[in-house]
Order: structure tokens, then C-alpha cells, then sequence
């Protein structure tokens, strides 16, 4: 495999600009939501809401005020698929469709899709849907196209803060590393990078640095993002002891016969001989000779 | 419990699925026990199971392509689109599942043309050698292996939903052998039913057999259930059963499913009984199913909901 790359996103010069968001629509064609009608979520600037099958960039407005409101923070982060090194969706996908390209990426193969939503289910981070027009999972390619053509993935240069950088991953661990130290130096003592490591499915190719909770930006703890197959062997032995236990049960129903012997019998059966044929005459015979 | 998922959608086909499914599965697990260990009149008892089982596992292969977004591209699920060669991962429980229940089909489909031609729905000299699928060691090894598949089709879709990152679906590795019991227990409630309804010449101690059966396969389920519950943890279960859809397993499946129909089959000797009893044992597990299915979904709306 050819160097990893990734996506380094600094939440801290992040303004908001939602620039990746239009940069995102327009390379990759995504169609508008409601053909373009605008609506009003109510949530702050944050008209885009979340993730969808036509917005694979999703820029979040957090807004925080104390009780009293007197003091308040306002936090944004440009949200996309985090390409995980361990990828859940890749894991689950039963027809191949979602592959890891030379660039450490998880990309979708759209002729190959089906749309059976497994993928969706095994995502932590809410990312897949399923296009309402191709009724296929839709996400982040991180710009497969451009990159096969040496460009930046078309978010990360239009970002007119570097909030969101692009490079291969060990430099962008670094860079973000340095940072965090340069933040706590300035007495941010609460900034973090957020799957930089790899407690995290093995670390996510697009990480971030975060200055709250993982919870206050809509992204899961370490400890809930699980890798589905997990339990499919826990699952399945659990499974096989019940079918034992059920065999077993079947097993003595159909073969204690003690309290039958003494039962008398309300309705009489007919040999099977007799009742196998019985629907046409004729046919027994024909099956003797 | 991580809510920041996004909602699958896999409702009422999926749904259908596993209810039908289940029944197909536990119906034909039965009727493979009665034909390796039973005596001729338990097997002949359990034909309904024959008749039920391949035709619901059809229904089921047609919701699931209907269920799928694409679905004139369901054969992906067993080959690759690209190199046209068998795909399978043994990791991924619905490429599994797929292969599982062509299996399936297959040993159902089996024993569904056998009982036609035994019971002269479509009798034809040439399909004689059908026989020979349902005697001797080579019946036998087919109803062992059907067996097998029977209880894979009843569990795998526990393990389905186990793997995955849904809340209330990745909290207990229980929810496959929950499936298991449940789809024993709704199998043998429609095998029940169909002697009642349409099976009249099996005798009186065949249905008890099949009804001693049932009371097991409901007597376990309602265990597993408990430790499905217990595993949980008190933080989830009171998340998972505070609210619909969760609330109906503990206050409608518990009592209404399955402690009522144990307690009916206990008095089957009143008339009309042994079928209410097979009729709510059938209504609880749809509503099992169908409470397990949509609690991420009400759950990820839910928390939406609060966030915005």
C-alpha cells in the first residue's frame, strides 16, 4: 500500500464557513436537499443538520452558555467519514462493495452496492446513508478522484483556515501533536486530539483536535465505537449451546413416551399407508406395481 | 450506549423477515428431530413443518430483495459483482446468513417436495428417489444437516443485529439465542396450529408431543429472555424499557406471549385452548421481533430530538 493519508481537523480555527461543505457539493455533484428549498433547522447556523446521502461534510454549531448565561463558547467543527483504520462498515459490507484504497481510505463501490443498509447499522459515527436517488450507501470518498490525480481532497483546499488539513497521516499526527502542546502553553489545558491514537478502531484517518467531551461534539466515546464482529463469536456459541439445550427438549418431548402409554387415544390414526395415498384412488397400486 | 448512529431503516420487510423466518426455522428443526428421533406417527404428526417451512423461506427470499434498496442486484450478496466468483465472509453475518439460508432452502425445499409427493400432490414416477432423502442413513444425515441449518437461519439474525453499533443491539451477546428459543417456540405454535386447522388426522398424542415441546421451547426463551434482560445491565434496561417500543417486551411479550400461553397449554383440555395459546406464542414473537428491530431507531430519534 502507498503512504496513508488523512484529514487533520483543528476544531479550534474552524469559523464556520461551511467552504468544505459547498467545496464538497460541488466536486463530488451532490444534489440539494428539498431541490434546493431552503429550511430553517432553528439550531444555531447549523441549517445542514447532519450527515447525509448529499452531505458528506457537516459542519456543527455548538453553542455552550453557562446557567447563568453569563459566559458562553461557541465551538464548530467541520464533521466527516473518519475512514477508520479498522473500519466497521468495510467489515460488515456482505458484497464487497466498500474496499480500503491504496490511499488508507474506505470507499464505496457504487455498481457493486446493493443497498442491504448493513454498513449503516455498523457505523459509531452515524456517517452512511442511503442516496434517495441511486438507493445505494453514500459517504466520504476523500476525493478518490482527485487524489489519483495528486489533489488535495476539495474540502481541505478550500478551508481558509486550515482548520482542515490534508497529508499523509504520521506528519498530520505530528503537526496536530505540536499543536496540543502549543494550546495547553496557552492554557487551553482541555485540548485533545480525538482518534489520533489508535484506542479508537484502530485510529481514524480523519481525526481531530477537540477543546470538550467527545459527547458535546455528537461523536462517541472510545469505548462505544465497537468493531462489529466483536460478538459474532460470543453471539454464536451462546447460540449453539441453546440449540443444544432445544435439541435436547425436542428430544425427550418426542421420545418420553410413559405418559402416552396409559393416555387413551380420542382420535384413532390412520396407518400412513393408508393416508399417504388416500387424496386419489388408484395411486397406491400404481406405486406397488 | 452510543447514540450518534444513524438509523438503518430496517422495518417492516426486516421485520417480516425474522418473524417468518423464525417460524420456517423452528418448524423444520422440529420436523428434522421427529424424523431422527421420533417414531413413525410423531413423523407423520410434524408433516405440517414440511409444508410450512420451504414456502415461508420463499416469502422470506422475496421481502428481503423487496426490503433491499437495489433489487435487481440481490445475487451480490453471494457473488462478486465484479469477478462473478462466490463471495463469502465469514466475519460478516449477513454474508453469512445468505449462504445460510440457500442452505436452508435447500434442505426445506427438500423435504417440502417429499411430502408432496408422499402425500400425492404431485406424484411422479421419476421423483421416487425423494424417498431416499427422507429414509435410511442418508435421511437421517439430511435431517441432521437441515437440522443444523434450521437452528443457523433461528440464531444468525441475533448475531446480525449483535454485529453492528445500534444501541440496545450491542449491549448482549444474548440477543442470538433469544431469536433461537423464540423461533423454536413460534415454530411449534404454527405446527400446532396447522394439525388443529388442517393436519386432523394426527393423533391426540402426537399434538401433545409437539405441544411438550412448545412448552419447552417457551419455558427456555422466557429464561433466556431473563438473562438477555439481566445482561443488559441497569443503566440500559432502563433506557431500553422505559419507553415503546422497548416496554412492550417486559409489560406485553413476558406476560402476554409467553406466561399466558405456557398457563393455557397447562389447561389444554379445554376446547379451543391449545390454538389461543399457539395464537399468542405467534403474536409475541412478532412483537419480540419487532420491538427488538425499531428500539435504535426510536432511541437515535429520540436523542435527535434533544439535540436539536
Amino acid at each position: 500500500m502507498a503512504q496513508a493519508y488523512g484529514f487533520y481537523t483543528d476544531t479550534t480555527v474552524c469559523i464556520g464557513c461551511k467552504a468544505c461543505e459547498v467545496a464538497c457539493h460541488q466536486w463530488n455533484a451532490l444534489p440539494a436537499r428539498n431541490d434546493g428549498l431552503v429550511e430553517l433547522s432553528g439550531n444555531s447556523y447549523d441549517n445542514t443538520q447532519a450527515l447525509s446521502d448529499v452531505d458528506w461534510r457537516h459542519v456543527k454549531f455548538i453553542e455552550q452558555f453557562s446557567e447563568d448565561r453569563t459566559s458562553a463558547r461557541w465551538l464548530m467543527m467541520s464533521d466527516v467519514c473518519k475512514h477508520c483504520v479498522n473500519a466497521p462498515c468495510l467489515e460488515v459490507c456482505p458484497t464487497g462493495a466498500i474496499v480500503r484504497t491504496e490511499f488508507d481510505s474506505v470507499y464505496i463501490q457504487e455498481p457493486a452496492c446493493n443497498g442491504c443498509r448493513d454498513c449503516i447499522s455498523a457505523c459509531p459515527f452515524g456517517v452512511i446513508h442511503v442516496s434517495a436517488e441511486k438507493h445505494i450507501a453514500q459517504k466520504c470518498t476523500f476525493c478518490y478522484d482527485r487524489l489519483q490525480n495528486n489533489l488535495p481532497p476539495a474540502c481541505a483546499q478550500a478551508c481558509p483556515t486550515a482548520s482542515i488539513q490534508f497529508g499523509p497521516i504520521e506528519i498530520l499526527k505530528q503537526r496536530a501533536a505540536l499543536r496540543v502542546e502549543q494550546l495547553h502553553g496557552q492554557g487551553s489545558a482541555d485540548a485533545y486530539l480525538y482518534g489520533a491514537d489508535d484506542k479508537i478502531l484502530g485510529g481514524l484517518n480523519a481525526f481531530y483536535l477537540l477543546v470538550d467531551k467527545p459527547a458535546a461534539y455528537g461523536l462517541p466515546e472510545s469505548v462505544e465505537a465497537k468493531l462489529p464482529s466483536r460478538l459474532v463469536w460470543p453471539s454464536s456459541i451462546r447460540a449453539m449451546g441453546t440449540s443444544v439445550v432445544m435439541a435436547l427438549g425436542m428430544f425427550l418431548a418426542f421420545t418420553r413416551r410413559k405418559s402416552e402409554v396409559k393416555t387413551k387415544e380420542l382420535r384413532t390414526i390412520k396407518p400412513r399407508s393408508e393416508w399417504r395415498y388416500s387424496r386419489r384412488s388408484g395411486r397406491k397400486r400404481r406405486l406397488e406395481g | 450506549m452510543n447514540l450518534h448512529v444513524a438509523d438503518p431503516h430496517w422495518g417492516v420487510w426486516i421485520i417480516a423477515y425474522f418473524f417468518l423466518g423464525g417460524i420456517a426455522a423452528g418448524a423444520y428443526a422440529t420436523a428434522a428431530m421427529a424424523r431422527l428421533f421420533g417414531k413413525r406417527r410423531d413423523q407423520d404428526g410434524v408433516r405440517a413443518a414440511d409444508y410450512l417451512a420451504f414456502p415461508l423461506v420463499c416469502l422470506c427470499g422475496v421481502i428481503l430483495i423487496i426490503d433491499l434498496n437495489r433489487p435487481e442486484r440481490f445475487w451480490h450478496m453471494l457473488m462478486s459483482s465484479q469477478t462473478l466468483m462466490p463471495i463469502f465472509k465469514w466475519w460478516s453475518p449477513m454474508s453469512v446468513g445468505s449462504w445460510g439460508l440457500s442452505l436452508f432452502a435447500f434442505f426445506s425445499g427438500l423435504s417440502f417436495l417429499a411430502v408432496l409427493v408422499e402425500d400425492d400432490w404431485c406424484y411422479h414416477p421419476r421423483l421416487t428417489w425423494i424417498y431416499k432423502t427422507r429414509e435410511g442413513r442418508l435421511g437421517k444425515l439430511i435431517s441432521l444437516v437441515g437440522l443444523g441449518s434450521a437452528f443457523f437461519l433461528g440464531s444468525y439474525t441475533g448475531v446480525l443485529l449483535a454485529a453492528t453499533n445500534q444501541p440496545g443491539w450491542v449491549e448482549t451477546p444474548w440477543l442470538a439465542s433469544l431469536f433461537l428459543a423464540s423461533s423454536a417456540s413460534t415454530g411449534l405454535s404454527a405446527i400446532a396450529l396447522a394439525n388443529r386447522w388442517f393436519f386432523r388426522e394426527v393423533s391426540r398424542s402426537v399434538l401433545r408431543h409437539v405441544e411438550r415441546a412448545d412448552r419447552w421451547a417457551i419455558s427456555l426463551e422466557l429464561i433466556i429472555l431473563c438473562i438477555y434482560v439481566w445482561s443488559l445491565g441497569s443503566d440500559n434496561r432502563r433506557i431500553l424499557f422505559s419507553d415503546l417500543p422497548g416496554w412492550l417486551i417486559p409489560w406485553v411479550v413476558v406476560p402476554g406471549g409467553l406466561l399466558l400461553p405456557l398457563a393455557l397449554m397447562s389447561r389444554h383440555r379445554r376446547r379451543g385452548m391449545g390454538e389461543v395459546a399457539a395464537i399468542l406464542v405467534l403474536t409475541g414473537g412478532l412483537i419480540l421481533r419487532y420491538a427488538i428491530i425499531s428500539i435504535p431507531g426510536s432511541l437515535v430519534y429520540a436523542h435527535s430530538l434533544r439535540d436539536s
